[in-house]
């Protein structure tokens, strides 16, 4: 038998499944994303840094900041008993070999890489932030507490959402669009992570 | 936007798995509505005499004033009983302080996460004692078709359960297997235990213990090989670059 939906007895209660769904889903995806932002960096550094040694600080800080914004969304999954991708394991070797490939193509199409995810990933967190915006402007016209979680999610994911735009301009600055296969590079690259929000929303 | 605000899972029963866990904001309701979980409540005392049946129901019915009649409420029948056992024990292990949170007394060291893991699992079968002679047909009420998916959810519910409570906080792939490993030990501990004659269900522990031995020798292997595949994989990709090829 269905149980019958919560009356508005409860005020602090997060109604609505698909608010709960959309959380778990954003932050699954936000996880998947930054884990393959780690890697593609992983990945990139070596060959870039061995025929450019004086991008070395600029990749080791882009890195980190990947890395900082992986772990932050780790410990949200980790506290919201989220369940993480299952595409995982396929996303790491993609993103490995995303990260090399570009970096053996050379610095610009490396950097065309970045530009490319980066640009992807603003316009996500974006959206998912405008998103968490209507959420709380919604609850508070009905009379809710939007609770320090959410408010706390709003302005990680912002601070965040700058930091990944920040290196966009770094990718720009460093020739990205000088990248010989430019628009191929970056549109394939777009495609790819777009497809692959897609499939980690739901798997 | 917010029409994209659509819940992504479809059946109630599914959506209601893995919600948003919020420390802010109660949980969603469970499976149950308030009627239906006072005559249950009332039914279970009644398992260990009558089994997971009709009977059961009724008399739990009855016990808490409602007519005979009311067991129609339960499209499921019986196997509401079984659910409602399932559900409310998932739920009871999140009281098991002693395991928990500990007092310590001095120089005892602090149970770690596979520790906790273990406890917790054990507390779980023996929170079945009372029923143990009518688990079978509870198991093969679960078997029917109709009523797999919400047996096979709740086994992972109760797996991602123990794991949470334990402390688990790894979020890749390790997610997944830990959690089928435990169910998987947990499904056979729990069917070994409906024949398990022994005092204090002795041989179920060992069992137990057995097959957790198991999953860690296995994983130890499987972890030590893969370790050794990174390590050489990395050390030839180190040794190439140190000759000069632009990789």
């Amino acid at each position: 038998m269905m149980s019958t939906a919560p009356l508005r007895a409860n005020p602090h209660e997060l109604p609505n499944p698909a608010k709960r769904d959309f959380l778990t889903s954003a932050l699954r995806v936000n996880q998947a994303g930054e884990l393959a932002a780690t890697l593609i960096y992983k990945g990139q550094t070596p060959p870039i840094v061995s025929s450019h040694p004086h991008l070395r600080p600029l990749m080791k800080h882009m890195y980190d900041q990947e890395a900082s914004h992986f772990s932050t969304f780790n410990a949200l999954m980790a506290k919201h008993r989220i369940r993480p991708t299952a595409m995982y394991p396929l996303w790491t070797l993609a993103a490995s070999a995303l990260g090399w490939g570009t970096a053996i193509m050379g610095r610009e199409a490396a950097m065309a890489c970045t530009e490319a995810v980066e640009t992807e990933i603003g316009g996500h967190y974006n959206g998912q932030v405008r998103v968490l915006l209507e959420m709380a402007e919604q609850m508070e016209k009905n009379g809710e507490d939007i609770g320090p979680e959410l408010k706390q999610l709003i302005s990680t994911i912002r601070r965040i959402r700058d930091e990944e735009l920040e290196h966009l301009d770094h990718a720009v600055v460093n020739d990205a669009k000088q990248a010989v296969p430019h628009e191929l590079l970056t549109g394939v690259i777009r495609a790819g992570c777009r497809g692959a929000i897609w499939i980690s929303e739901r798997v | 936007l917010l029409p994209r605000l659509r819940p992504l899972s479809k059946s109630t029963a599914v959506s209601l798995l893995r919600p948003y866990h919020s420390y802010d904001h109660p949980p969603p309701p469970g499976p149950f509505t308030l009627t239906e979980s006072t005559i249950l409540s009332a039914a279970i005392p009644h398992i260990p005499s009558h089994g997971f049946t009709h009977t059961a129901l009724s008399l739990g019915a009855t016990d808490v004033g409602y007519i005979d009649a009311s067991t129609n409420l339960f499209p499921n029948g019986a196997f509401s009983l079984v659910h409602y056992h399932l559900y409310t024990q998932r739920l009871a292990l999140a009281k098991n302080e002693h395991i928990l949170s500990p007092v310590l007394k001095g120089g005892e060291k602090p149970l770690g996460v596979g520790g906790k893991v273990k406890a917790l699992t054990w507390e779980r079968l023996m929170a079945n004692r009372e029923v143990i002679h009518r688990w079978q047909e509870a198991l093969a009420l679960m078997a029917q078709p109709s009523h797999l998916p919400t047996a096979l959810s709740e086994l992972s519910s109760l797996s991602d359960e123990i794991w949470f409570l334990s402390g688990d906080t790894s979020v890749d792939t390790s997610w997944y297997t830990k959690r089928a490993s435990l169910s998987a030990i947990y499904a056979a501990t729990e069917l070994f235990m409906t024949t398990d004659k022994s005092p204090n269900f002795h041989d179920t522990r060992e069992f137990l213990d057995r097959r957790f031995m198991d999953v860690q020798i296995v994983g130890g292997t499987m972890g030590s090989m893969a370790q050794w595949a990174g390590f050489t994989g990395r050390a030839g990709l180190n040794i190439l670059r140190s000759k000069g090829v632009r990789i």
